[in-house]
């Protein structure tokens, strides 16, 4: 394992569903796998985590939060009449991380933005995901958006901007990316033990990519990502996975915590690397 | 089970009977007779327009830029005022996205401070206006009845969003009229668009919740028109030196739309919307123009395009339609 750069990386679900009271059975499975990563995340001790989640998504260059403690209450304007709508954060940024890594991106020709406004809405699966992986806020991240038109290889070099920084500054990071897999929502209100993923082709395409991420393919999922995004509406076309990948977060086979329906999306909690 | 509704629903009040004072809204002697939606509006959001007027209730300060499309929005707040005159704006958003459902924003004083994400630079806006809830409720009910899927929103915490409060302040930065504001049903994490299908369904509860109320309504379609734009921002954002459409087969199908609308009627729109929507990746996919059209029932007029500009590269258009097709003021 290096001893600066990218040391692990973890791929989870970002539905406010794992924080429900009442959840369903495989709710409750991928949160406590979740919690599970997070456990082992935080007995790596890094110095910083780069964060990714899909639900901060922008249209103007890569923005970076820099506010160094952005805390407050956001109740989502989907699920808000659920007690797993109303969310309360208490985040830590690492700014002069960030910084780094934004000098990095600018240098490599991409348009870097901070972004630092009291009230800034911070979006839901970032707060899924802090929640999780990071209770008692111990955790450093350094997060940036989720471009919707950066195609996947410009998310991977935004990744691999992280990973040089993180080289330049001698410092242990992990990566963290908050996406789903399919994202076919059940149009219905329904009850937690109900749910399924919504259409068995999306099902099986989630566990082909599955498949193959378990077996330490995982440049075969970036080579199959489109029809994965196509056939089975992936979470912002799985450019998640390039930019975990392109930050070195992904080598090696994953190991796989969980998988199962979050509304009929599909939603999987892997890692790379964790002791 | 998880579900918790938390806050109850507004009080409930006898029908027929309007809450506003009667100096919200036009008196007696001079209110037009005839309720009903009296007039639909194309009316697009970029939160540009509202930083380029430099209002009080938005943080962030501009030198200007995209005088056209804001002369057109003057033009149409004073047909507004002084021609349709009405009891509420009824607006169809694409940036309140709700995954589940069709959502009605049924808090009767959504108040707070709207940081854009997207634009936090832009965009800091302090919203605090008056819903129709009555009307809203009556929406939500009308929507369910005729089979889509539902909910009402009491909560008023969740943050109104800039697309909503885009279109509102543009058509009327007094905010004296009260609104109902409409989600838009979609999913963010993948590139989907609206049922379109859907969204004449919910224009035609609208239309039946306006009449069961008897209120005069005005309907804002808050979309843009073409919608692939620039992904990096020069250092000054009003920066007209940099301000064109993307290219010029985006402006062409905007002016193909646009033709179309200022020949009339309606009708043929429907075709030509998908069409235009595949070509121009338009932002009408959200269905808010889709909408308002047929809750206005396809009418069988040309609609008047007050302006044309882009942002960011995006088309953007006002345009009024008018149960008769008359235009004044």
């Amino acid at each position: 394992m290096a001893d600066t750069g990218i040391v692990a990386g973890a791929l989870l679900p970002g539905m406010p569903h794992l924080l429900a009271e009442k959840p369903a059975q495989c709710w409750a499975d991928l949160a406590a796998a979740a919690r599970e990563v997070g456990d082992r995340l935080r007995r790596l001790k890094p110095d910083v985590v780069l964060l990714l989640s899909t639900q901060w998504f922008t249209v103007l260059g890569h923005q970076f939060q820099c506010d160094p403690n952005p805390r407050g209450e956001h109740v989502d304007e989907n699920w808000y009449a659920y007690d797993y709508g109303e969310l309360r954060y208490d985040l830590r940024f690492d700014v002069p991380f960030t910084e780094r890594w934004t000098d990095h991106v600018n240098k490599a020709g991409m348009q870097a933005r901070r972004t630092r406004y009291d009230g800034f809405p911070i979006d839901t699966g970032t707060i899924v995901t802090s929640a999780l992986l990071d209770p008692d806020r111990e955790l450093r991240w350094a997060q940036v958006s989720c471009n919707l038109y950066a195609d996947a290889e410009t998310l991977a070099d935004v990744g691999a901007a992280g990973a040089a920084a993180a080289r330049e500054a001698g410092v242990r990071a992990a990566v963290v990316v908050v996406t789903g897999l399919s994202s076919g929502l059940i149009q219905q209100w329904i009850e937690p033990h109900s749910d399924h993923v919504s259409d068995p082709g999306h099902d099986r395409w989630n566990r082909r990519v599955l498949d193959l991420l378990t077996a330490g393919k995982v440049d075969e999922v970036l080579k199959i990502r489109e029809d994965f995004a196509r056939q089975a509406q992936a979470d912002s076309q799985f450019r998640a996975l390039a930019f975990a990948a392109g930050a070195g977060a992904t080598a090696g086979p994953a190991q796989l915590h969980a998988y199962g329906p979050l509304w009929g999306t599909g939603g999987a909690v892997l890692s790379w690397n964790l002791p | 089970m998880s579900r918790v509704f938390r806050v109850p629903v507004a009080p409930a009040r006898s029908g027929g009977v309007r809450r506003y004072d009667t100096t919200e809204r036009p008196s007696a002697e001079s209110a037009p007779a005839r309720a009903g939606i009296v007039a639909g509006v194309l009316s697009p959001h970029p939160p540009h327009l509202i930083y380029a007027e430099n209002p009080p209730q938005n943080e962030p300060r501009s030198t200007g830029g995209w005088e056209v499309l804001r002369w057109a929005y003057e033009r149409l707040r004073k047909r507004i005022r002084e021609v349709h005159r009405p009891d509420v704006l009824i607006v169809h958003a694409p940036h309140w996205i709700t995954m589940v459902g069709h959502h009605v924003n049924c808090v009767p004083n959504p108040r707070g401070v709207s940081v854009e994400p997207i634009f936090p630079h832009l965009f800091r806006y302090s919203y605090d206006f008056r819903t129709d809830v009555e009307l809203g409720e009556a929406i939500a009910d009308e929507a369910t009845d005729l089979g889509l899927v539902t909910r009402k929103l009491h909560d008023p915490r969740v943050r109104v969003d800039y697309a909503t409060i885009g279109a509102l302040h543009l058509v009327n930065p007094a905010w004296d009229i009260p609104v109902v504001s409409l989600s838009a049903n979609n999913n963010p994490y993948f590139y989907s668009e609206a049922s379109l299908e859907e969204m004449e369904v919910l224009g035609e509860a609208t239309r039946r919740a306006v009449e069961r109320t008897g209120r005069r309504a005005v309907l804002l379609a808050s979309n843009s028109l073409s919608h692939l734009h620039w992904h990096e921002e020069p250092e000054l954002p009003e920066d007209m030196e940099r301000e064109h459409p993307y290219n010029n087969h985006q402006y062409r199908w905007d002016m193909k739309l646009l033709e179309a609308i200022r020949r009339g009627p309606t009708a043929p729109l429907r075709e030509l919307i998908t069409e235009h929507i595949e070509a121009t990746a338009s932002e009408t996919k959200a269905g808010s123009l889709t909408w308002m059209l047929a809750a206005m029932g396809w009418p069988q007029v040309p609609g008047d395009v007050m302006g044309y500009g882009t942002i960011i590269g995006t088309g953007n258009a006002v345009v009024e339609w008018t149960p008769e097709g008359g235009h004044r003021g």
